[in-house]
């Protein structure tokens, strides 16, 4: 008499292996999985002469996308992760912040084929 | 299996999210209008209720009945359409097209302008841009509506904002949907046929 | 001539709420069933429904308000997906065994973990056991009429129980597809007013729900058994009613497609009975004898409709949109239920299952082909290899 089995072992394809659990490493600093640079329509463009590093732009930004080079005492913007709500523009003291349409610029964003 | 024709609209969050689902019920309707077989659906994982985030809508348009119903993405779209410009630099719109497709965008700027920002052209035949947010002027982003990406889809008086003049501009693109039938379905009659008029159509 | 719209399963079950008057809401929002609480949100804001639109702080608030309603009196409506549905289970005995007729709309959602928004029948499937009827639609039509035909069934006064009514995440609920609007009138010929036999009143004052002993506990379960006995006489007649008055063609508890002369059937709830439709088709043009055998309602299981019907063909496979682990069959739900409404018949068909479309992956006509070989060669055997197939991922599929 046969033995009837409730499954077979099974393989799964590897881009659909779950790991235990379903947990998954926690990004740190940047989550890499969900750049967002492509949700930008405009962009805040910083004219280093006029900074006086009051680092309010940083302070402000919901998604860090600011921070200082303390070693070239400049400002650092994020292409990256930057979604352009232009929030910076807004908090700046010294007007060192100007607002262009993305499509001024050649290069400065990842490009995906799905929207994060 | 019959052939489906695939449409995939690219649009922003929230402000366009309406708009973008309008799109893709008017190439539905105005396809059903001429007795073949549609299908209008949002993308199910976009989560649109961000503003600035790229979304998609989609639409399909076949002769015969449409067995595979339950797909979440159109995988092979021949017609791309972009509601706004910025998106063609951030993202491939042209992911899974067969050479040949087209591609339609809402832009200020010339079609040579806008191909700039696409490595993969090769695979287009036409693109066509027109300035659908200058057509549509003020009724660009009057309604905002919520309701759609969550099933609750309204099919008719659509089209009122730019979603008329890019759908006029889409006619130019493809034949799978006429000029008369897009007027007939759209709320905004005189933007689909100035939309269609003041489209710039470039074949590559 | 008939309104036609273009609807959404949300939006379908919505208006199909609006039909039936509902008096009472109770909304949470959680994807995919939130659509139809935005759209009778609009349609109470509008003054085109006049309901208690309230808002819980959770989903077992939802359901509790819900019953609470019906036990005042009121027509209730509430409805959940995934993890809600499990949140509230607490609520579902108390409905049930009240006998509160309120109905619950559920768009189906895999649970946790991790977070997936996708169809899977597991969340609702889970409450089979606590008393409510359940069934599932396959379009936005059919969800619209489900809402209204529940109601006449769960009010009738030989059943008195609450009801799920429920449709595939995303595939029937977001979906728009074409919808034929039964008009107010025929659904207020079809639905007399909600009447409960003791709804609480200061003038005749009751308790609900008070302390027993043990052994006074089975007969009150016996009580909502014997409802259960009664109700598929009831859902007959409701359902030959609802064609009556809005010209449809419902069958009571399973709609068999192509099933005449067929080697084996897929045996399927819910959405994905559509593209089994056309997978049939094409196997038959390839000479396959395949058929479909839709259930229309899963509590009441319909034991007898399911032994007659099943007992015709040489193989069944069960297609499982659920999970049940560590069960008897150690895979999905219906399979449990065809075994045992088959065991007494002589000469049953070979029974397997098919794990497909979990965590709300796509169903494809692929798929569908894949089942039909083991079920093609189960039929010429007259036996099976396994209880179960994961589809995908198993070697014998």
């Amino acid at each position: 008499m046969s033995k009837k089995k409730y499954c077979e072992k099974f393989s799964v394809p590897e881009h659909l292996q779950v790991p235990l659990g379903a947990c998954i490493p926690a990004p740190v600093k940047e989550q890499r999985a969900m750049i967002t640079g492509n949700w930008r329509t405009e962009r805040p463009v910083i004219d280093h002469e006029k900074c006086n590093l009051c680092l309010n732009c940083f302070i402000f930004c919901p998604d860090s996308s600011w921070h200082l080079d303390e070693e070239e005492e400049r400002m650092v913007w994020n292409a990256d992760f930057c979604k352009g709500c232009l929030l910076c523009v807004a908090e700046c003291d010294v007007d060192c912040l100007s607002v262009e349409n993305e499509l001024n610029f050649k290069g400065g964003v990842v490009r995906l084929d799905k929207p994060y | 299996m019959a052939d489906v024709y695939e449409v995939t609209i690219w649009a922003r969050g929230v402000t366009q999210d309406m708009e973008g689902r309008h799109l893709s019920l008017l190439l539905a309707n105005s396809a059903d209008k001429d007795g073949k077989f549609v299908q209008a659906w949002d993308n199910y994982a976009d989560l649109p209720d961000r503003v600035g985030v790229p979304l998609r809508k989609y639409a399909r348009i076949s002769d015969e009945e449409i067995e595979m119903r339950y797909e979440y993405e159109n995988d092979n779209p021949s017609l791309s359409i972009v509601m706004d410009d910025t998106i063609v630099k951030g993202i491939d719109i042209l992911a899974g097209m067969e050479k040949g497709g087209a591609l339609v965008v809402n832009t200020a700027r010339s079609p040579d302008e806008i191909l700039k920002f696409i490595p993969n052209s090769d695979l287009l035949s036409t693109i066509v841009c027109v300035d659908a947010t200058g057509i549509a002027g003020a009724g660009s982003m009057e309604d905002l509506d919520f309701m759609g990406s969550e099933g609750g889809v309204e099919a008719t008086e659509v089209g009122k904002g730019m979603s008329a003049p890019l759908v006029g501009a889409a006619a130019k693109a493809t034949d799978k949907v006429t000029l008369d039938s897009l007027v007939a379905v759209t709320a905004n009659k005189d933007g689909v046929k100035e939309g269609y008029e003041k489209a710039v159509v470039k074949s590559l | 001539m008939a309104k036609e719209m273009f609807l959404a399963g949300c939006s379908a079950a919505a208006y199909g709420a609006a039909l039936a008057r509902v008096e009472v809401i109770s909304s949470f929002p959680i994807r995919p069933y939130t659509g139809i609480m935005m759209e009778l949100s609009k349609l109470v804001a509008n003054g085109e429904l006049d309901a208690e639109f309230v808002h819980g702080e959770g989903e077992h608030a939802q359901v509790a308000i819900a019953y609470g309603a019906a036990a005042a009196g009121a027509r209730a409506y509430t409805g959940s997906s995934g993890v809600g549905v499990t949140y509230a289970m607490e609520c579902y005995s108390p409905a049930s065994g009240g006998r509160l007729p309120c109905q619950m709309a559920i768009a189906d959602r895999a649970l946790d973990p991790p977070g997936d928004f996708g169809s899977e029948h597991t969340d609702v499937m889970s409450c089979r056991d606590q008393g409510w009827i359940m069934g599932w639609a396959e379009t936005p039509q059919e969800i619209l009429d489900n809402t209204i035909i529940y109601y006449r069934i769960g009010e009738d006064p030989r059943v008195l129980l609450p009801q799920f009514s429920c449709q595939d995440g995303y595939f029937v609920s977001h979906i728009p597809g074409k919808v034929v609007m039964p008009e107010q009138s025929q659904v207020d010929e079809f639905l007399p007013p909600y009447k409960h036999p003791h709804a609480l009143d200061p003038t005749k004052p009751i308790s609900h729900g008070p302390q027993i002993y043990p052994d006074q506990g089975p007969a009150i379960n016996l009580q909502r058994a014997q409802a259960f006995l009664d109700t598929p006489a009831v859902i007959e007649e409701v359902i030959d009613d609802y064609n009556r008055i809005f010209g449809r063609d419902y069958s009571p508890f399973l709609e068999e497609y192509r099933t005449d002369d067929a080697d084996f059937v897929f045996f399927i709830q819910g959405g994905h009975a559509r593209t089994a439709r056309y997978a049939v088709n094409h196997l038959r043009e390839k000479g396959v004898k395949a058929g479909m055998v839709k259930l229309r309602f899963v509590r009441p299981f319909p034991t007898e409709a399911v032994a007659e019907t099943l007992s015709k063909f040489k193989a069944v496979g069960c297609v499982e949109n659920s999970t049940s682990y560590g069960g008897a069959m150690k895979g999905g739900n219906l399979i449990h239920e065809v075994r045992s409404a088959l065991y007494d018949v002589d000469n049953p068909p070979a029974v397997t299952s098919f794990m497909a479309g979990l965590g709300g992956e796509v169903v494809s006509l692929d798929e569908f082909y894949s089942m039909a070989k083991v079920l093609a060669e189960a039929a010429k055997t007259g036996k099976v290899d396994q209880y179960v197939y994961w589809v995908n991922f198993d070697h014998g599929v």
